[in-house]
């Protein structure tokens, strides 16, 4: 287990080496625990804006309140670090008001499906053309290790010694059913369909869901543990048809945690597009 | 009495208001209504002539202030006009289609001034007056007006005149002795009328009548039976009046000239009683019924229907024979009392 | 000559053209040169025969309040109707109509509770109006008919601004009004003796100058986008609502966006969003949204993105009272929200400052970066007046943002220290201007930090930023005698009206009253209000709430005992209440 973690930050400072993606830094160094999921997250970002050929000063970063609110202090991009659960309303403001920018919305699952699980429906039923990153380790990080709407049932948390009493959302299910028009899960452990699948979110026009699994690795021992991830996680199938939503939602129901693009549908105009037609 | 009554007195004369405070005085719970046509506060009738002619301003008229009503809990609801009474229901109808329901009724509707029949043709060109809206304009026209004509009828049209003397007009005065009300007047108080009147420096056309009134501008020409042709930028016609009872009619209480009422003023609804001008009183000793005027008297009757009305059974004293003196004439009537 | 002052309402249950009515009624009267100030009242939540009323007070002279009692009483409902009686004048006129389809049960019409001394004209409204249209729904036009024949308004001038109103309606609408408009004018002039006195005839003939009607909330939006607004995102809310619903229509013409959100929450997070990549944007509220917006009032400080809160004030706490005035949000707009949180707060007084308020907020919020709170009432919302075309903002208010220079951009610190406490500020799409900002206390690149000095040093910037704004703002108005005043008011808000029109009348009974009162409310320029003091014998702070909290709030700053008038009965507030207590103070 701890071999594993240290072989995985090697191999990612190799690739930050060989590849320019170091522009989109800034030099602050991140404040997270070694062996956080969020690395591969953020290099991951960081490869797709990379890749797309976005410029530094065209990106903008909304985030909320936790360990994943972080995210912009370490981008040299235009970031704000906004409150717990609103990145989501700030990231929609900043695209409704230059839509030549992209726009992402970093968020905890505290952050989007506790605190600001309000928001979500609705930045989905107005398709507005940004990018949500869920970072969802299924733990509050930031506060230390209390349940989140993710966590399991049973699951002993620093809030709940006797076992979390309540169950858990399953974001993709939500995400689909409140009619997102792009709706993926990646897993922090894989950069590569990580990368691939960012780099669809950010081109697809319209808002797109990324629910992206990662470990916390000081909070959570037992659930989204790399090794329980690893063992959990497989690729959504080639000839899956990501236009067929009832598809999407069987998959997303399945204890299997799919990776991939469950749902992509092209035919509903963004939020800015449907007003230019008016 | 409980608090559930409702007690509604129609008219805000001396007989409604006396009814009212005797009400008041004897049940101090019961609802207690006043409703009346007139708009303006409880006023002196006698004293709109010299309002009329400029003598006194508006508040001399007043008897009672609003206020007044207030403090004694007694609602006044002043502008109203009351259409059709439902005796059976109990039921009021208003002309601003309001129904309003009472326990105990009392009619105190006074009278309105009377046109005789020859002289309806010619009603636009008359002016006349009994309230005190009749006045505010009137009072302005006379201020303006050089040659009045009073077309003389009752008792009030002498002082009218008078005081239309007094405030510098030129009147002639045509007397209508014929019709002339509330009393019939003998050769020799005519002479002393026209006496007196003379003496006024007003024109007198005593034995003559209107045979044809004509307008050119805003002057009239009377022509007169004896070829008298007479102008005046006003006519007055004074000739008394008749009880208020149009909209009682129709409603199965009894009415004649008046509403007719025994001596204890009752009608012939268990629950309601009519006072003052606008009753006609079963006299016990004529064994027939008088249309009783006068303020005073009005006063008395609104009393005594109240106290009946709460129970009591006072009868209305039949006036003895008392000789009024009017103006310097001396006139036989038991229901004119001095005022 | 004398000058002409006449209060004029109109009361119907909703649907019965009680506020069109009103509205054509303020349209015409304003083209003959009145002032008008004017205050419609709506239904609180139902629909269908709730109580409207439409409120105006036309006057030949300059006015600041809608008066408190009126003269004519349009009664197109008469169980709506009687409860307005209360503030008839006791000689008062009161048009009714006089054959409605059925009897009204005791006490239920409106003639029944009049006051011996007021006057009433029945007309028979529904009649007429079957007779001109076939149906009853023009009665209030009757009743508009009637109005001029009685009070000399000319009728055929009237006509016009009838047909203007409906003028995109199809032909019958606008038959059927007029047509019912000319037989209440008709019917009215054959049957009615005028035994009042009250005459609109001493208007002028025609306005000459550019003048416009429109209310407080409508001032706010012709503003907003005279500046340039691009989002606006808000939440529906009594009474801010109708800022949204006119933005909704204006602003896709300008490009703009009118986002209605999930919740307040969301509009303001919309809001900080847009001005954070560069955009003017705002959102409207009342009391419950207000409250929600809290947390990120505090973020716009502290990130120090411009961000402009219209808070209509309700009555309060809490849900309060939806469709009552009151001035009791105060405390929440100077100092709501947690930390030390400098933000600018605006308080017109008047419609006109409704608009330069709302100009000025824009201006404010995107210079210094941070908050901007505009604060309404219901009553400011609502009152509707003819004014002036506003002056719209000068080129400077526009671009008001201070941007980095090449030079700055080269190392680009976005929270550099300065004089002012303003830091230059890039917009996204600047190339080398990226920086991130954030809540938590930062250092001068925004990286966060929690050093005690640095707090301090922080602390000091964002309040600085606000000091060195007090020579950017207007200075507040001090109105009456400069010297040797008995009572000083400070007022402020939608209460000022009252206070002016009690000042003026109490000098001219030979008194020495003076107004301070200022579109800007935070933070306070002391120059002025010390010198406002030390000139006056006593102060007197009349406001809409209950526990005095701008008399509170001032009170730390002039150190000395004030009078206080406090009144919530969700009433604007009167000159005659502020002119008893202004007596009072003179008597004791
Ligand atoms: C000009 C003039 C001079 C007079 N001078 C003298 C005098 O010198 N001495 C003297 O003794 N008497 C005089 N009188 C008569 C005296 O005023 C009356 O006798 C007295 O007022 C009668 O009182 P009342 O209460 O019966 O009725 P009123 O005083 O007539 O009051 C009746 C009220 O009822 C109202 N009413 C009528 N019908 C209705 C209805 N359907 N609904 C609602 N309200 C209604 C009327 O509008 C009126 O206001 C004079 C009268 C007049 C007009
Ligand atoms: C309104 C509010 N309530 C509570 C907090 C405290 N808080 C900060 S982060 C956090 C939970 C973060 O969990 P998550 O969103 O899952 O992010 P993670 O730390 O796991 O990345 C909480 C409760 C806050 N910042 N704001
Ligand atoms: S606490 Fe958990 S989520 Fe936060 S940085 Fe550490 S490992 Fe990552
Ligand atoms: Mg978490």
């Amino acid at each position: 287990m701890d071999n594993f973690k240290i072989n995985y930050i090697d191999e990612m400072l190799d690739d930050v080496e060989k590849k320019d993606f170091l522009k989109y830094r800034t030099g602050e160094l991140p404040t997270w625990c070694p062996g956080c999921g969020y690395f591969g997250i953020t290099q991951s970002i960081v490869q797709s804006c990379n890749e797309l050929n976005l410029k530094n000063e065209d990106i903008c970063v909304a985030s909320g309140i936790g360990c994943a609110g972080r995210f912009p202090v370490f981008m040299d991009v235009y970031g704000f670090h906004t409150l717990h659960g609103r990145s989501v309303p700030v990231a929609s403001g900043m695209k409704l008001a230059r839509e030549e920018l992209t726009v992402f919305a970093i968020a905890g699952d505290g952050d989007i499906m506790g605190i600001g699980g309000g928001h979500l429906p609705h930045i989905a039923r107005k398709n507005i053309d940004i990018t949500l990153f869920l970072f969802d380790n299924s733990i509050y990080g930031l506060t230390k290790g209390q349940s989140s709407s993710t966590t399991p049932f049973e699951q002993t948390t620093n809030s709940h010694p006797f076992g979390n009493p309540d169950q858990p959302l399953k974001p993709v299910s939500l995400a689909l059913s409140y009619g997102a028009t792009f709706v993926a899960r990646a897993f922090a452990g894989n950069v590569d369909q990580m990368t691939a699948i960012f780099k669809k979110g950010i081109t697809h026009k319209g808002f797109s869901f990324i629910h992206i699994l990662t470990p916390c690795v000081t909070f959570d021992k037992v659930n989204y543990t790399w090794k329980n991830l690893k063992a959990n996680v497989e690729e959504i199938y080639d000839e899956f048809d990501h236009t067929n939503h009832t598809e999407a939602m069987r998959i997303a129901e399945k204890s299997r945690l799919y990776t991939g693009i469950f749902y992509h549908r092209y035919d509903v105009p963004s939020y800015q597009d449907y007003l230019k037609q008016k | 009495m409980s608090a559930k009554d409702h007690f509604i007195i129609i008219g805000n004369g001396p007989a409604g208001n006396n009814a009212a405070e005797v009400l008041r005085e004897n049940d101090k719970k019961a609802r207690i209504s006043i409703i009346s046509t007139e708009s303006f506060s409880f006023y002196y009738r006698h004293r709109l002539k010299d309002f009329i002619s400029g003598r006194i301003p508006a508040e001399d008229l007043v008897v009672k202030h609003y206020s007044e009503y207030k403090d004694k809990n007694i609602r006044l609801r002043l502008g109203q006009f009351v259409e059709k009474i439902d005796p059976e229901k109990k039921i009021l109808y208003l002309k601003h289609m309001e129904k309003i329901n009472y326990t105990k009724l009392i009619i105190a509707t006074g009278g309105s001034p009377r046109i005789l029949p020859s002289l309806t043709i010619f009603q636009d060109y008359l002016t006349m007056f009994s309230t005190y809206s009749d006045t505010v304009g009137l009072r302005h026209r006379i201020e303006k007006a050089k040659e009045i004509v009073v077309l003389g009828g009752d008792l009030t049209s002498f002082s009218f005149v008078k005081s239309l003397v007094k405030a510098c007009k030129k009147v002639s005065f045509l007397l209508f002795n014929d019709a002339f009300w509330p009393i019939s007047l003998t050769s020799e108080m005519i002479l002393k009328i026209e006496e007196n009147l003379k003496s006024h420096n007003v024109a007198t056309f005593f034995n003559d009548s209107v045979e044809m009134i004509k307008k050119s501008k805003s002057k009239y020409t009377i022509e007169t039976k004896q070829n008298n042709k007479i102008k005046s930028d006003i006519i007055i016609s004074l000739m008394g009046m008749i009880p208020n009872i149009r909209f009682i009619l129709g409603s199965s209480i009894d009415t004649d000239r008046g509403v007719l009422v025994d001596a204890y003023l009752r009608t012939n609804f268990k629950d309601i009683y009519a006072a003052g001008d606008c009753a006609q009183i079963y006299n016990p000793i004529l064994k027939n019924y008088w249309v009783s005027i006068g303020w005073m008297n009005a006063e008395e009757q609104g009393k005594i229907a109240a106290l009946n009305l709460l129970g009591d059974s006072k009868i209305i004293e039949p006036p003895k024979e008392e000789i009024f003196e009017y103006e310097g004439i001396k006139v036989n009537t038991s229901w004119w009392k001095k005022f | 000559m004398s000058n002409t002052d006449i209060v004029l309402e109109i009361c119907g249950s909703a649907g019965e053209g009680t506020i069109s009515s009103g509205e054509i009624f303020n349209r015409y009267i304003s083209s003959i040169d009145f002032e008008i100030m004017s205050f419609d009242t709506y239904p609180s939540e139902i629909r269908g025969f709730g109580k409207c009323v439409a409120h105006s007070r036309f006057s030949t002279q300059k006015i600041f309040t809608p008066g408190k009692y009126t003269d004519i009483l349009i009664a197109l409902n008469d169980a709506h109707s009687i409860s307005q009686l209360g503030h008839l004048k006791d000689t008062g006129v009161v048009i009714y109509d006089s054959k409605p389809p059925k009897y009204h049960e005791e006490d239920k019409s409106i003639v029944g509770w009049m006051e011996p001394g007021m006057i009433s004209y029945g007309i028979p409204f529904n009649d007429l109006a079957q007779k001109a249209a076939g149906n009853s729904r023009g009665r209030n036009m009757v009743a508009l008919g009637a109005v001029c024949a009685l009070f000399g308004v000319d009728h055929e001038e009237f006509k016009n601004t009838i047909i203007q109103r409906y003028a995109k309606k199809k032909q019958i609408v606008i038959d059927n009004n007029v047509n019912s408009f000319v037989e209440g004018y008709n019917w009215a002039n054959d049957n009615l003796t005028k035994i009042d006195s009250i005459s609109f005839k001493k208007g002028k003939n025609k306005n000459e100058k550019e003048s416009i009607i429109i209310n407080g909330n409508q001032a706010v939006a012709k503003a907003a986008i005279d500046s340039e607004l691009h989002l606006y995102a808000g939440y529906p809310i009594t009474p801010a609502t109708k800022i949204m619903e006119i933005l909704s229509h204006e602003l896709p013409k300008k490009n703009g966006i009118m986002l209605q959100t999930e919740d307040e929450i969301s509009a303001i997070g919309n809001v900080l969003g847009a001005g954070f990549a560069g955009k003017r944007s705002m959102t409207a509220t009342s009391g419950p949204g207000f409250a929600l917006m809290t947390e990120f009032m505090g973020l716009s400080v502290m990130a120090q993105i411009p961000a402009v809160i219209v808070n209509s004030q309700r009555g309060g706490p809490s849900t309060g009272l939806p469709t009552k005035t009151e001035q009791s949000d105060f405390n929440a707009a100077v100092n709501g929200g947690t930390g030390d949180l400098p933000r600018f707060v605006i308080a017109p007084a008047s419609v006109e400052e409704c608009y330069d308020g709302t100009t000025l907020a824009f201006y404010l919020a995107e210079k210094y970066q941070t908050l901007v709170v505009i604060l309404l009432d219901f009553f400011l919302s609502n009152s509707i007046r003819n004014i002036d075309e506003p002056t719209p903002p000068t080129e400077k208010m526009l671009n008001s943002n201070i941007a980095p220079n090449e030079k700055e951009l080269k190392d680009y610190v976005r929270f550099k220290e300065t004089k002012t406490g303003v830091s230059p500020r890039s917009i996204p799409g600047t190339p080398n201007g990226m920086y991130t900002t954030t809540g938590l206390e930062n250092n001068e690149r925004g990286k966060p930090q929690y050093d005690g000095k640095l707090h301090t040093k922080m602390s000091d910037m964002r309040y600085r930023k606000l000091n060195s704004a007090l020579n950017d703002v207007p200075k507040p108005k001090w109105t009456g005698p400069k010297k040797d005043i008995d009572v000083g008011i400070l007022s402020w808000g939608s209460s000022a009206g009252a206070a002016y029109e009690a000042a003026t009348i109490a000098n001219k009974n030979g008194h020495r009253v003076a107004v301070l009162s200022s579109l800007v409310v935070f933070p306070v320029n002391e120059v002025d209000l010390t010198k406002f003091c030390n000139e006056s014998k006593q102060i007197l702070i009349p406001e809409l709430n209950y526990s005095g909290q701008y008399a509170n709030f001032i009170a730390s700053y002039i150190n000395r005992p004030v009078e206080r008038l406090n009144m919530v009965s969700g009433l604007p507030m009167a000159s005659e209440d502020v002119l008893s207590k202004i007596d009072e103070m003179i008597a004791s």
